[in-house]
């Protein structure tokens, strides 16, 4: 489902321990201009579910949250311009 | 072995299960707050230490358990407390998040849980005791002196714990209907009920009541082994550790605390198998440094401290302990401390 959206950027923070994946999503996301895109690749439970509740508290737009394989997910968060 | 030992297998079993699927750590819960202002883990932990505190009372009116409140170490649990809250920020999570992510496959909890187990050993009985014994020297007042909320105030511990249960329980529940809304965001609303157990990651009203459930059923089958206390983590990796040691008797390290340990290790793996999370994730070297170094400040404050997140503040707050409320506070202030220097200082920067 998310092959559709274009991501301007990705980041994979596979393998990352609490609370990085979120700590360096949320900082790449702050960079990125008003409509940009950022796919992530995560495969931290916690996060999986902590991002997306904090990204939209700035603002960020959540496009899609997708589970690839096993713990593996993939996602797609428009940045809200914080820059 | 007797079968009072082995519930502690049963009680971590489902401790492990309920920590995987609430996703429950106090690290996060303590660190979030400072780092993204998200207070989710945060209420869980609350919630859990109400509903504990409430079983635990009615269990001490009705003669179920006798509170068994840890005693005030003033040097053990200001500093040590506080060094174990610096170090669970770099290992990544706290006693218990540790643990069960050690059941979910992750290598950096792994590095965690060794540098913990050593540095437990040598501060409860190698090279690092006499600074144990320095830190746990004052006492003041002396000798065992349990005290708790209740006995400063002169009143029985069980209606107090009752009453102080449900009476921050409305006031919490009042200011949570005054500010009802954004906090909805709950992204598989509609999946079966089997799929919100087993499947996604629990909300944390649930998480919360399971966990402080699993906490007033600990206590009296711990004490049925002749163990008398509620839930504790660093005791059993100490004793699983000391396993390795020819000095040390085998058959001491088989104990309740040690079963409750590889119960929560296989009860994490069990619901991170179903759900399809469990996969071994291998971070950059320095983070397995890191993670050491961190379970070693951990392992050191725990034993300084006679107690983990916890023994302290999941056990001994609920039993109003003064000795766990200092460390509880300690912990939460190493984090902090720690938590701003590694993330908030650096992001602002940016």
């Amino acid at each position: 489902m998310t092959e559709e959206i274009k991501a301007t950027k990705t980041l994979d923070v596979c393998g990352e321990i609490c609370p990085y994946p979120d700590v360096k999503s949320m900082a790449t996301l702050k960079k990125m201009e008003k409509g940009e895109v950022l796919e992530i690749l995560l495969d931290y439970p916690l996060s999986v579910e902590r991002l997306p509740r904090n990204a939209a508290k700035w603002g960020h737009k959540v496009l899609a949250v997708e589970q690839l394989e096993g713990p593996n997910h993939r996602i797609m968060i428009e940045a809200f311009g914080l820059k | 072995m007797t079968f009072p030992i082995l519930t502690g297998l049963l009680v971590g079993l489902a401790f492990g299960f309920a920590l995987q699927r609430g996703r429950f750590c106090m690290n996060s819960a303590f660190r979030d707050i400072v780092t993204m202002k998200d207070y989710t883990l945060l209420k869980t932990v609350a919630l859990a230490l109400l509903v504990s505190m409430l079983g635990f009372g009615i269990m001490a009116m009705t003669n179920i358990i006798t509170p068994n409140p840890k005693p005030i170490l003033w040097g053990g649990n200001i500093i040590g407390s506080f060094l174990f809250g610096i170090g669970m920020v770099l290992a990544g999570g706290c006693a218990s998040g540790i643990t069960y992510r050690v059941g979910e496959g992750m290598v950096g909890a792994m590095t965690a849980v060794l540098g913990l187990i050593l540095a437990a050993i040598a501060t409860a009985m190698s090279f690092l005791k006499p600074v144990r014994d320095a830190l746990q020297a004052i006492k003041v007042p002396a000798e065992g002196s349990s005290i708790t909320v209740a006995s400063i105030l002169g009143l029985d511990y069980a209606i107090t714990a009752i009453v102080l249960a449900i009476v921050l329980g409305l006031i919490w529940w009042f200011f949570a209907q005054k500010n009802k809304g954004g906090d909805v965001f709950d992204a598989h609303k509609d999946a079966s009920l089997t799929d919100k157990i087993f499947k996604y990651g629990w909300s944390w009203i649930p998480t919360g009541v399971v966990i402080g459930l699993v906490g007033i059923v600990a206590f009296p089958l711990s004490a049925w082994s002749g163990r008398n206390y509620p839930l504790g983590i660093t005791s059993g990796w100490l004793k699983i550790g000391q396993m390795f040691m020819p000095s040390v008797p085998f058959e001491n390290s088989l104990k309740w605390d040690m079963w409750l340990i590889v119960g929560i290790v296989v009860g994490a793996a069990v619901a991170a198998l179903i759900a399809k999370e469990f996969k071994l994730r291998m971070p950059a070297g320095r983070v397995l440094v890191q993670t050491f170094i961190g379970g070693a400040l951990m392992g050191f404050g725990a034993v300084c401290s006679t107690g983990c997140n916890i023994g302290h503040i999941l056990s001994g707050v609920p039993q109003l302990s003064i000795g766990s409320l200092i460390a509880g506070t300690s912990i939460v202030l190493g984090a902090w401390l720690a938590a701003y220097l590694m993330f908030v200082r650096p992001m602002a920067k940016e």
